[in-house]
Formats: C-alpha cells, sequence, structure tokens
C-alpha cells in the first residue's frame, strides 16, 4: 500500500515536470507571435525574419496613399490584440495611427514601449526639414520617410524587426538571428543584381509626384528635377503646372512617377511634354504580383529601367 | 625502342630538325598559357575593382549613416536638456463665418478661436484641454484626463469632455462636415454634448470592432442652460449614459458604422415643475463611407445620419406634461478631388416643448480645402422654422466660413 501512494507521487513528479519542461521550452501552448505591421512591406519582412513563429497582418494594403491611409474602425480589434507593432515611423504613419493607438487599450504597442518597433531607427534619414513652417507644406519634420524604396535599407529594418521580435520573445531569438541572417543574403543577392539592372537608370531625370522617391535616386543614380505638389501635401496650383511643364522640357526630364494622387495632372503633364507616365505604389501589395517586399522593388526596378530605355 | 644518332653529323641534323619542329610547338604553348594567366588576371583585377567599389560604398553608407547618428543624438540631447521639451502640444484653430440671412440682415461672425493642449501626464494618463474664446466670452469647452494603460480594454476618462452621445455631438463645431450643427442635434442635446463627469470605455474582444462606453455626468449639453452645472445634486438628478457602437467593413472601400446611445436622467426637476420626473433620450446614428483605398484622398461619398427621441416632463402653461418629441438629420458628402467636396443637409428638428412645432432645413454646401489645414466652405440654407417667433431663422441664409489651423491639431479618433 505504502509503495503504491510513493508510486503515484512518482508519476505525479514525473508529470509535472514534463509540464513545466514542456511549457519552458515553449512546446505546449506555443501560439504564434501577433504581429501587426502598419504597411504590407513590413508584415512580408517580418515573415520572412518571424517565419512559423509569428503570424502577420497589415492595416495598409499597399494601394493607399502613404500619408492617406482610412483611420478604419476594424483596426482597432487588430491592434488590440497585437503582441507588437511594427511600423515605418518618422512620422510616416502620423494622420492615423496614433488616433487608432488610443483606443486600442494594448498598452504593450504604445510609443516607447517593447512592443513598438520603430524600423527607421538607424536609418540615415534623407531630407530633414531645415524651416518647421507649414508654408513648407506637411512636412515631415523628421525627415523623409519613404526610405523602404532603398532595399539596401530594408536589412536595416530586417535588423531592426529581428532585434524588436528577439527583445519581446527571446526566447525565439536563434531563429529570429538564423532567418535574418538568411533573408539578408537573399536581400544582398537581390540588391547586386538590382544595382546591375539599373545602370541605364543612371543620370536619369525624373518629376514625383509626391516626395518620396529621394532614397531610390540616391541609390541609383536618378536626378529629380520636381514634384507635382505645389509642397508636400498640397495640390499644385495652375502656375505651378505651368512652371513644372517648361522645366520638364527645358531639363528633358523622362519619368513622371505618381502613386495613389489623382492621375488627372500627371496625365496632362504627360500630354503637354511627353514624359513617361509611370504608376507606382508605395508598399508591396499594390498589384497582385508584387505580394512581398523583394518582388515589389523588382517590379519598381523593371518598370523603371523599361521606361527609361 | 628510341635509337640514338651515331655520329656527330647525324647528331647535328636531329639536334637541328628538333629545334625546327618543337620550337614552335613550345612558343604556342607558353602563348596559350601567357593567354590563360592574363585572362585570369583580367578576372581577378575585376573582382578586386567590384571589391574596392562595394568597400566604398559600404564605407560611405556607414560613415554617413554614423554622422547622421551623430547628428540625431546631438538632438537628442539637446531637446532633453531644451526645458520646454515636454511641453504639451499647442494649437489653434480660427474659425469665422460671414453671414446674411433673409430675415435679419449680414453679420461677420467670429465663431471661435480655439486653443487646444494635449501631452501624456505618465505612463498611465494624458490629458488634453481646448479653450475656446468666442463673440460670448472665453470658456473651458474641453479638459480632460484619459488613462492610457488600464487593464481588461478599459479606459476611463474624467473632467469637462463631450459624452460618448452618438456621433456628431461630440464633434468640434469647427470639424462638422457642413458650417452649423444641425438643428435637431441642437435642440435634442443642446449643442456638442458637453458633459462634466466620468465616463468608462470597454472595447469587446470580438473580431469586429465593438466599443461600449458608460457615462455619468451633472448634465449632458453646452447649451442646454435648464440644468444647474453649479449646484450638488442627489444622485437621481445626474445624467447617466450608455452607448454601443460597432463598424463592418462590407468591402475594402465599403464600410458601416452604426451606434446607439442612451442619455438617462432619473429625476430631472425644471423651473415650474415642483413634482419632476425622469428624462429618457435615445439616439442612433448610421454612417455609411465609399472610400475607395486607391483613391480615398481625391474619392469618396459618405452618408451619415442621426435620429433622436426625447421623452420628459415639460411645464407648460402652469402644467407640466410628459412630452415626446422624434427628431433626425441626414447629409451626403461626395469628394470630388483633393481639394473639394460637396454635400446637402436635411434637418428635422422639432421643439423640446412643443413637439407639434419643427424646423425643417435643407443646406446645400460645397467645401474647399486649400490644404488640410485650411478651409473654406460656401453653405445655402432654406429653413421652414415654426419655432422661434420672431423668425430670425427663418427663409433663405447664406454662410461663407473660414477655418484655418496652425501647430498641433488632433480631436482623436472619435472625431474622425
Amino acid at each position: 500500500m505504502k509503495t503504491k501512494v510513493s508510486g503515484c507521487k512518482n508519476w505525479k513528479v514525473l508529470l509535472a515536470s514534463l509540464a513545466i519542461v514542456l511549457i519552458q521550452t515553449g512546446l505546449v501552448f506555443a501560439q504564434p507571435v501577433r504581429v501587426i505591421a502598419s504597411w504590407p512591406a513590413l508584415a512580408d519582412i517580418t515573415k520572412q525574419i518571424g517565419k512559423e513563429l509569428v503570424s502577420v497582418d497589415s492595416l495598409a494594403t499597399g494601394v493607399e496613399d502613404p500619408h492617406g491611409v482610412p483611420m478604419k474602425p476594424s483596426f482597432v480589434p487588430k491592434l488590440n490584440r497585437a503582441d507588437v507593432l511594427v511600423l515605418i515611423g518618422l512620422d510616416d504613419e502620423l494622420s492615423w495611427l496614433p488616433a487608432l493607438l488610443e483606443v486600442a487599450s494594448n498598452p504593450k504597442i504604445l510609443p516607447g514601449q517593447s512592443g513598438y518597433i520603430d524600423c527607421s531607427v538607424g536609418i540615415p534619414v534623407a531630407e530633414p526639414p531645415t524651416r518647421l513652417d507649414r508654408a513648407e507644406g506637411d512636412l515631415h519634420p523628421k525627415g523623409n520617410p519613404h526610405y523602404l524604396l532603398d532595399p539596401v535599407y530594408a536589412k536595416n529594418v530586417a535588423q531592426n524587426i529581428a532585434d524588436g521580435l528577439s527583445r519581446n520573445f527571446p526566447q525565439h531569438q536563434a531563429a529570429f538571428e538564423k532567418n535574418l541572417k538568411a533573408y539578408t543574403a537573399e536581400l544582398d543577392s537581390w540588391i547586386g543584381r538590382w544595382e546591375k539592372m539599373t545602370a541605364p537608370l543612371k543620370g536619369v531625370k525624373f518629376v514625383e509626384y509626391h516626395q518620396e522617391w529621394v532614397y531610390f535616386a540616391n541609390r541609383y543614380g536618378l536626378k529629380r528635377i520636381g514634384a507635382v505638389e505645389l509642397k508636400p501635401g498640397i495640390e499644385p496650383t495652375p502656375n505651378h503646372i505651368v512652371d513644372l511643364v517648361q522645366r520638364i522640357k527645358q531639363e528633358k526630364a523622362q519619368l513622371l512617377m505618381y502613386g495613389a494622387q489623382n492621375p488627372r495632372v500627371p496625365q496632362q503633364l504627360s500630354n503637354e511634354t511627353g514624359i513617361k507616365v509611370l504608376h507606382l505604389y508605395s508598399s508591396s501589395g499594390g498589384r497582385p504580383e508584387t505580394d512581398s517586399y523583394i518582388k515589389w522593388i523588382d517590379y519598381t526596378v523593371r518598370a523603371l529601367v523599361q521606361a527609361a530605355s | 625502342m628510341l635509337s640514338l644518332p651515331a655520329s656527330p653529323q647525324r647528331s647535328a641534323a636531329f639536334a637541328l630538325w628538333s629545334l625546327i619542329f618543337l620550337l614552335p610547338t613550345a612558343a604556342r604553348a607558353q602563348s596559350s598559357e601567357l593567354d590563360s594567366l592574363r585572362s585570369t588576371v583580367k578576372g581577378m583585377e575585376q573582382q578586386l575593382q567590384k571589391a574596392l567599389d562595394r568597400i566604398d560604398q559600404l564605407e560611405k553608407e556607414k560613415s554617413s549613416s554614423s554622422t547622421r547618428v551623430g547628428e540625431v543624438e546631438k538632438s537628442v540631447q539637446s531637446l532633453k536638456a531644451a526645458p520646454g521639451s515636454l511641453n504639451p502640444g499647442i494649437g489653434m484653430v480660427l474659425d469665422a463665418t460671414a453671414e446674411h440671412r433673409s430675415q435679419g440682415g449680414g453679420n461677420f461672425n467670429f465663431r471661435a478661436a480655439e486653443f487646444g493642449f494635449a501631452a501624456s501626464v505618465d505612463p498611465f494618463a494624458r490629458t488634453y484641454a481646448f479653450v475656446t474664446g468666442s463673440k460670448d466670452g472665453v470658456e473651458v469647452e474641453e479638459a480632460a484626463a484619459i488613462t492610457s494603460s488600464l487593464p481588461w480594454n478599459l479606459t476611463a476618462k474624467g473632467g469637462r469632455f463631450f459624452a460618448d452621445f452618438g456621433r456628431f455631438s461630440k464633434i468640434h463645431d469647427h470639424e462638422l462636415p457642413f458650417v452649423n450643427r444641425p438643428l435637431s442635434m441642437d435642440r435634442a442635446i443642446g449643442g456638442e454634448s458637453q458633459a462634466d463627469g466620468v465616463e468608462l470605455a470597454y472595447l469587446f474582444p470580438t473580431p469586429f470592432f465593438l466599443r461600449g462606453t458608460v457615462g455619468g455626468y451633472n448634465k449632458i449639453g453646452a447649451d442646454n442652460e435648464r440644468v444647474d452645472n453649479a449646484k450638488s445634486r442627489s444622485w437621481s438628478r445626474f445624467t447617466y449614459l450608455g452607448r454601443l457602437s460597432t463598424y463592418l467593413d462590407l468591402t475594402d472601400n465599403h464600410s458601416v458604422e452604426v451606434g446607439a446611445s442612451t442619455a438617462y436622467t432619473p429625476s430631472l426637476r425644471l423651473n415650474g415643475d415642483p413634482t419632476g420626473g425622469d428624462r429618457m433620450l435615445n439616439g442612433i446614428d448610421v454612417t455609411y463611407r465609399y472610400q475607395p483605398l486607391d483613391s480615398v484622398v481625391y474619392q469618396g461619398v459618405t452618408w451619415g445620419s442621426e435620429f433622436f427621441a426625447n421623452s420628459e416632463r415639460i411645464p407648460f402653461e402652469d402644467v407640466a406634461k410628459r412630452r415626446q418629441s422624434y427628431g433626425a438629420y441626414s447629409y451626403a458628402e461626395m469628394k470630388l478631388n483633393k481639394n473639394w467636396s460637396t454635400g446637402f443637409l436635411f434637418d428635422y428638428a422639432p421643439s423640446i416643448e412643443k413637439p407639434g412645432l419643427k424646423t425643417i432645413g435643407y443646406s446645400p454646401y460645397v467645401t474647399w480645402n486649400l490644404s488640410e489645414f485650411n478651409r473654406l466652405r460656401f453653405q445655402f440654407t432654406h429653413a421652414d422654422d415654426r419655432v422661434r417667433t420672431d423668425n430670425s431663422e427663418r427663409g433663405n441664409q447664406f454662410f461663407l466660413q473660414w477655418t484655418t489651423v496652425i501647430g498641433a491639431h488632433t480631436h482623436g479618433f472619435l472625431s474622425r
């Protein structure tokens, strides 16, 4: 009888120990990390780093104006349940994300908290404003936030995401680092290819609708000669369009890029000057064939090279 | 078997022939090796050049990155050192109209200069305030603290703020899509739903947006002067609120938002009614939006409506009777491009005291957003007013509104 009780106790101790080990090693109740990204490009990079350890959802779909994402209440439950939030930063999401975070009741992902992964950390920011005045338009006080268009900086982004995920889930750090290494190597391989492919773009003069191509232009040697917007976020006046037509003709600008903006003015400029107009989105996901960051940059590079040649 | 030459002459001849035949072969072999070496060296040179280019590029990146990081660090240090760096975000809105009424003539109406302040208090709360100066004086329109880290999806708010009743009652006048607040809302609520009290909101853990709010206040309504805001009162004379609101994405581009609100005052004693009774104000709001995601900055349609049902005891001609009134407004607005939009507002506003009398208004309007912070709006209103005895609001009215914003300015998620 005594032996029986002791045996039963041993079984219980064994089961309890096993349960503790399983829980500690994450084999039981292993829920994927819930990640919300502001844009699909960030969601894709996060998926490459987190693989099966994360479930990732993006708020924007990729077709939106970078500064005109509708503040949908359906985003609120997603933010409420998120373990971490991955965002572009540099106030790119200023017009819609902070207000959603106010009602999402999720202190983990508020600015300054460990679940708030700002991918702009360490990016050499282009065009920091020299004068903070709304007479200069709808400025980004921290500099131009459209750095995702430079694939070299995607490596910083991947590093920031890996660091952020590891900070929140240190038990998976080794896996995140391994995946980061593999993704960085893949990016390097593509960056080498894009470097060769973009040779014909060097010195090509272009016009952009909104000031979002500076990082791409700096990387591949394109030369910006003007923007359709009068100032960032300010629609063009008739005088500005007249000036722009003259500048396009004088400078022999070849390309005009616009995204989720009204195509009317780009079309008008094309009719008057013959400049080639390209409709290119500001993130992956804008087209079915650009459902990953790499595919998006590849599509963008090919479209520009084809239009310039 | 190899046979060697037997004499010196034969040996010399053999050597000569060997030279003649073997030298070109050896020379050819040497030349081929040299070519191969040359090509290898050339390939190595190219690879070396590529590696050097890459090193240059990386060094440039590193140097620009470290310079920038240094600048950012300096900037952060200077911000930390600056005494004003923790000041709240400050903004100001100027809202003015030029008006003409067929019954009352013209007027330049300085509607409001609204000063806004907002900042985090600590990791647990933030505070905001809107102080408004107008021709009626200076008033604290809102000054409230909101928790930011309560557990269980709860958010608490306390102070003076716009109670979470309906859709537009918690929006400041200058943020409305039309010039004037609908009379139906003005009469049912008393202007903006300003209230001194506390509110607790709960975000339901559902896969779709579902939010509930409960609140308790001295009274609701900035212009509701039937209840004294300053006096102490029994708990039965406070106003209690409940609201549920939800939102559904019909597709990526189409959505519907629905809310139901109720404000209940258990015992409302107006002057001339010593007995008093309860007051129940119910509201339903519906908003449909068509927002094509890839052109939302320059296209879209919004249709919004609110219905109000009020039931309370009203003293009239020495007799206090329970009266019920039902009002509503409905508007539709279309965004023509990034700068221009146009819409139409229909307003059905019964009198609270005499529900048989009502005002019906029709208001087409056009809005020109010169930028996000600078707006002109023209509105024509035809009002069939049977409520006011002086006829001042009857007939045709014209408004030209100019609204400008400077500094930091946001009214948050509920005002979207």
